[in-house]
């Protein structure tokens, strides 16, 4: 007499119960999602362009491979690079899209996402600021990308053997740029230089003849330039074409296609993290061998290292899928501690406790339009 | 040395200024409609130069299609956005909203066909070289300063000597007498767009020599038109172009005294300044209630 009533009520309470054991189940297949807060718009879009290039070889190579058993989307927010925009996009990919990983870039976008980063415990990975306190944003914000203290500081000695002592220095007005100031005025004069003039703008400027004026009174050896995005061509251009001849320098945010396609900026020096993709291992060989099949050109530095930080993730979540461990902020950031070194375009890259990639610095020069290394 | 190569610098910003500002004024004059989308006919006749000139064009004709082309926008913004926003009795919001979007989706559109990124001309022209001991002038020096003076004065000429230009003048004083004399409101608002629209073309295509365009650069065009327009005084077409150019020379000859940081600070000092001491305006008629 029971019979049909509880079949009746198990069947209700096995409906019911439905779309509550779903996720379970779903969660299996479910993509991890890759967050990307590059600017895509405004003048620093450039970036967004280079960056989203890496990261997109990386999700091909990742799939060729089958390295995770769950797929991978990439999800993108425009941070127009900056850190109000950044914040907004951050919240969403951690809240709406619930991403497992997010790559960024940019100081102030940075230092404005990490907090975010660190109370949803999400790993933040920068591939394209250098700003030097970055180092110590958060236990899950890492950076792919040696900081600005490491490359600002390996040409100061170069500078010296080169009889270029005295030293302008040209800085934007934000995080970046502030720490470069701090960097030159602190450490140039113990290696020997002396800082001949600091000029700085503001992110929006795009005039320079005036400051072109004001360079030239200070007499420099050389000028350093610390700023990103359309604002470097112009001030390159600016200088150039206002009697600035003094070899000008920067560091690696100056290699983008603007700059090197800029006539005046022929013999600019700048350093970067040393790659070689012709002499490198299959991994590197690989990843320039499809970039230039793909875009037509020699991949750049950030093409590189967002590539890095996208490979960076498939290799921690495959370890933690073997595990048979859920891949979340802290399991990652585990597994990163605990293995350290691994094999990314470029050789093996050594992470320290802070999650910060080391690399060895080399110095290069604009010539013919071509990034090319001459010194480190 | 330093003060006169600030001005000389100064005097060559402040002449493109001027010229980008007298385009707002005109079209803000006469027709009492705030063109936010003024910054992108000068971003539009910049790249429109920029790859014709690049593409083989000789100077001059990719100078006319960048002329033509920031024209013929003004035209079609003046006809599609504006006019049927009018017609529906649109607030001054709507149109301003209208004109940002059109800016928006323009800007979004240039970057996705030139490239999201820093752009210029090379040529000689904007190549400065030591005229006297520590002063440094380019040959665009001469050219912006050329430009803009004979520009301003086909403009006067025109608005005080064609029966057209008499006739846009009277539009800026008073639309409903323009009727009563069988002229056309909406044939004169079409020509202050086109001839508001075309006096930027210049400056963008001197900027795309100098210090380059990016596909936001119509922005900071904007910014300064608005500043100029309100210390030249709102309406005076004199009034904007003297204000374009003491704006520009103001924030160069600052560099003698403040840090670099602060020279595009100074217009706006400038600007704060007109709006308590003079909200008038240099050539502006003071209202009272």
């Amino acid at each position: 007499m029971f019979g049909p009533l509880i079949a009746r009520r198990a069947l209700l309470g096995t409906a019911l119960a439905a779309p509550f054991i779903r996720p379970s189940f779903a969660q299996g297949s479910d993509p991890y999602v890759i967050g990307t807060l590059f600017p895509m718009s405004g003048p620093n879009a450039e970036y967004g362009k280079l960056f989203t290039d890496g990261v997109q070889l990386a999700i091909d190579h990742m799939r060729a491979e089958n390295l995770l058993r769950r797929p991978v989307r990439v999800q993108s927010e425009d941070s127009q690079a900056l850190p109000q925009q950044a914040v907004i996009g951050m919240t969403k990919l951690i809240n709406v899209d619930r991403a497992s990983w997010v790559l960024t870039g940019f100081t102030s976008v940075s230092k404005a996402v990490a907090p975010v980063a660190d109370r949803a415990r999400t790993i933040t990975v920068n591939g394209g600021a250098v700003g030097p306190d970055l180092e110590r944003l958060s236990p899950y914000f890492w950076n792919v990308i040696p900081l600005a203290h490491l490359e600002t500081r390996a040409i100061f000695p170069f500078l010296i053997r080169r009889d270029l002592k005295r030293v302008a220095l040209i800085y934007v007005d934000d995080p970046f740029g502030d720490a470069i100031l701090q960097l030159m005025q602190r450490e140039f004069p113990a290696a020997g230089g002396t800082v001949a003039g600091v000029f700085s703008i503001p992110r929006a400027q795009q005039n320079f003849g005036a400051v072109a004026a004001r360079v030239r009174q200070a007499r420099p050896d050389a000028v350093y330039i610390a700023s990103f995005g359309a604002q470097q061509p112009q001030i390159i251009k600016g200088l150039r074409d206002n009697g600035v001849r003094q070899p000008l320098i920067s560091y690696s945010g100056i290699n983008i296609g603007s700059v090197l396609s800029l006539p005046e900026a022929e013999g600019l020096i700048f350093t970067s993290q040393k790659f070689d993709f012709s002499a490198g291992d299959a991994l590197t060989r690989r990843f320039a061998a499809d970039f230039r099949a793909r875009h037509g050109a020699d991949p750049a530095i950030y093409n590189t290292n967002y590539y890095n930080g996208t490979r960076l993730f498939a290799l921690l979540a495959a370890e933690l899928e073997r595990e048979n461990k859920p891949v979340n902020g802290d399991t990652l950031r585990e597994t990163l501690l605990r293995i350290r070194e691994f094999d990314l375009v470029g050789g093996k890259a050594s992470f320290d406790e802070h999650g910060s990639m080391t690399a060895a610095i080399q110095i290069n020069e604009i010539r013919g339009g071509r990034m090319t290394p001459i010194a480190g | 040395m330093l003060l006169l190569q600030l001005l000389l610098q100064g005097l060559q910003t402040g002449a493109l200024y001027a010229l980008t500002a007298a385009g707002f004024a005109l079209i803000f004059g006469a027709t009492r409609i705030f063109h936010f989308a003024h910054g992108t006919a000068f971003t539009l006749a910049g790249y429109v130069f920029l790859f014709g000139f690049t593409g083989g064009l000789p100077w001059w004709a990719a100078a006319l299609c960048g002329i033509a082309v920031a024209t013929l926008f003004g035209i079609a913004m003046e006809r599609l956005v504006y006019r049927p926003i009018q017609r529906h009795e649109g607030s001054f919001f709507t149109v301003f909203v209208a004109a940002f979007g059109v800016a928006v989706v323009v800007q979004n559109l240039i970057g996705m066909l030139a490239g999201r990124g820093f752009a210029s001309v090379d040529t000689e022209l904007s190549r400065a070289s030591e005229v006297l001991p520590e002063v440094f002038l380019a040959p665009v020096f001469w050219i912006a300063i050329g430009v803009a003076v004979a520009l301003f004065a086909a403009l006067s000429a025109f608005l005080t000597r064609h029966p057209a230009g008499v006739a846009l003048r009277a539009l800026a004083q008073n639309p409903d007498l323009i009727r009563t004399y069988g002229l056309s409101s909406n044939r004169l608002s079409v020509l202050a767009f086109a001839l508001g629209s075309a006096l930027a073309a210049p400056a963008a295509i001197l900027t795309a020599m100098t210090s380059g365009l990016n596909e936001a650069i119509g922005h900071h065009a904007m910014l300064i038109s608005i500043a100029a327009t309100i210390v030249g005084g709102v309406g005076s077409l004199r009034g904007a172009a003297l204000a374009g150019l003491m704006l520009g020379v103001a924030e160069s000859l600052a560099l003698a005294v403040v840090d670099t940081q602060w020279a595009e600070g100074v217009s706006f000092f400038v600007l704060f300044a007109f709006i308590i001491f003079r909200p008038s305006g240099i050539f502006g008629v003071v209202q009272t209630r």
